[in-house]
């Protein structure tokens, strides 16, 4: 019978990054996945990681952080993920987005980071194809805002993670998880494909579907899928040379509900933020909204429309660039915004790092790092105690 | 059913794709057009795998030793065809 030390469940960009880690450091570790590496939400996102969308304080210190380890494990690892420092551009439509803009950015330059406001001037000269009547953006560089391909981060992990001796178990089915009567600890799991594996461990990366892997034991995990969208354009030349987003949508979901964007009654019903960014094959992604949808992933029309006729608005070029395609994907979504990263105290030896909703790339690596010290007992390198699983119990 | 025997033989067209590249894939855990896709871009171009979709699902059935059911294909998603983002957000068939 196969037995290992931590079996992690879901091949995502959390577990990948959590099976690679725990490998690592010395645990006969296998990663259990029911389709391919990089199947849900890690292969139907974007491909950017930011400190500028983060709150002020540890929120941003924790992305700093993974931003920072990304560029190291660019050196490390021979496999590539498409690493790429870009830099952000947060534009700002209007004069009271430029102004709550700078106020975020003095907090930030207060702890730090070297973020900055740039007029309208200079903005139409980092973005040529800019539409010219913007207030202005807050600006992000390079060190504070990296690209990465999300699947290739998986296969990186994979890849790198094979090469020190972890197991994968990819297209399998797991039916039970099996908890020793008199403790209520792990001692294994079943799968269709391989019956019975033994482990005193597991860590249920499931992402959006980490709540079925939970009933298995009967552990509710309050996490729900919320569905993004993005357009890919044809290859083109650089429209941009930024990630680029808009501050509006910020302000109005986050900062101050009274703030409301001049935008269209489609625009605001399909709930969409422009983004933009080029891929190394210089396709465009243009994106997104959010939409709760249950797990129905299919495209819709009116999203379609809602986020062309955004993108327009930042970028006039695009009304003749053409869209190849379109994709959705779906979030994990957790009501506090904060993922669960923890243990569970009810049940010796599972573990949970799951809910990162559209933060998963961004804080995979450094989300690896934590929970590999977290089951090996060392102190972590942040307090991740308001990650805690306990807080919805 | 053709042989791929010729691993520089191109696939898709439009990523300049060869056969080997595609069994690379393969031996790397693609089980399925999705898979492959993923790994070495075949079928991610202008075309989104009109041309090579069959032929990646045909290797996949000689080096996997599947059935054509077995190999999936990618998601149906709007456009049909390349439009204009102008058009898209009109509504506005070209």
């Amino acid at each position: 019978m196969k037995k290992f030390d931590v079996i992690v469940i879901g091949a995502g960009a959390i577990g990948t990054s959590v099976a690679y880690h725990l490998t690592k450091k010395g645990y006969k570790t296998a990663l259990v996945e029911k389709g391919d590496i990089a199947n849900g939400s890690s292969s139907h996102c974007d491909a950017v990681c930011l400190i500028c969308d983060k709150q002020p304080g540890i929120d941003t210190a924790m992305g700093q952080a993974s931003i920072d380890y990304y560029k190291e494990l660019a050196k490390q690892f021979t496999f590539d993920f498409e690493y790429d420092p870009k830099g952000c551009l947060y534009v700002c439509e209007t004069e009271p987005e430029y102004e709550a803009a700078s106020e975020y950015m003095e907090k930030q330059r207060a702890d730090g980071y070297a973020l900055r406001m740039i007029d309208r001037d200079e903005l139409c000269q980092m973005e040529p194809h800019i539409a010219k009547d913007l207030a202005g953006a807050l600006y992000t560089p390079l060190s504070g805002a990296i690209a990465v391909s999300p699947y290739k981060v998986c296969f990186a992990f994979v890849e790198e993670g094979k090469k020190l001796g972890l197991e994968i178990f990819t297209y399998r089915n797991i039916t039970k998880i099996n908890l020793d009567e008199k403790t209520n600890a792990v001692v294994s799991i079943e799968t269709k494909e391989d019956g019975i594996i033994q482990t005193d461990r597991i860590v249920n990366c499931a992402g959006a579907w980490a709540p079925e892997i939970g009933i298995l034991t009967d552990l509710h995990i309050p996490i729900s899928p919320r569905k993004g969208t993005n357009l890919v354009s044809e290859q083109t030349e650089r429209l941009c040379n930024h990630k680029i987003l808009e501050y509006g949508y910020m302000m109005s979901k986050f900062d101050n509900i009274n703030f409301k964007r001049n935008v269209s009654s489609l625009v605001e019903s399909q709930n969409v933020a422009f983004n933009l960014e080029y891929t190394r094959a210089n396709n465009l992604l243009v994106g997104g909204n959010r939409l709760f949808r249950g797990f129905d992933i299919r495209t819709e029309i009116e999203t379609l429309k809602a986020i062309s006729e955004r993108a327009i608005r930042f970028f006039p070029e695009l009304e003749n660039i053409k869209c190849i395609r379109t994709y959705s994907g779906v979030r994990p979504f957790v009501i506090d915004h904060l993922p669960i990263v923890s243990d569970v105290d009810t049940i010796p030896g599972y573990y949970i790092a799951a809910g990162h909703e559209g933060d998963g790339i961004c804080f995979s690596p450094f989300t690896g790092k934590q929970v590999a010290q977290m089951i090996a007992g060392e102190e972590t390198d942040f307090d991740i105690s308001k990650l805690d699983f306990a807080r919805f119990c | 059913m053709t042989r791929f025997d010729s691993d520089e033989m191109i696939v898709c067209r439009c990523e300049e794709i060869t056969v080997g590249e595609i069994k690379e894939a393969i031996m790397q855990g693609a089980r399925d057009v999705v898979g492959v896709k993923r790994r070495v871009r075949a079928g991610m171009g202008l075309c989104q795998g009109r041309t090579c979709e069959k032929l990646v699902q045909q290797i996949l059935c000689q080096e996997l030793k599947i059935a054509p059911a077995e190999t999936g294909s990618t998601s149906p998603r709007p456009p049909v065809r390349p439009m204009t983002f102008g058009n898209l957000a009109r509504g506005i068939v070209e």
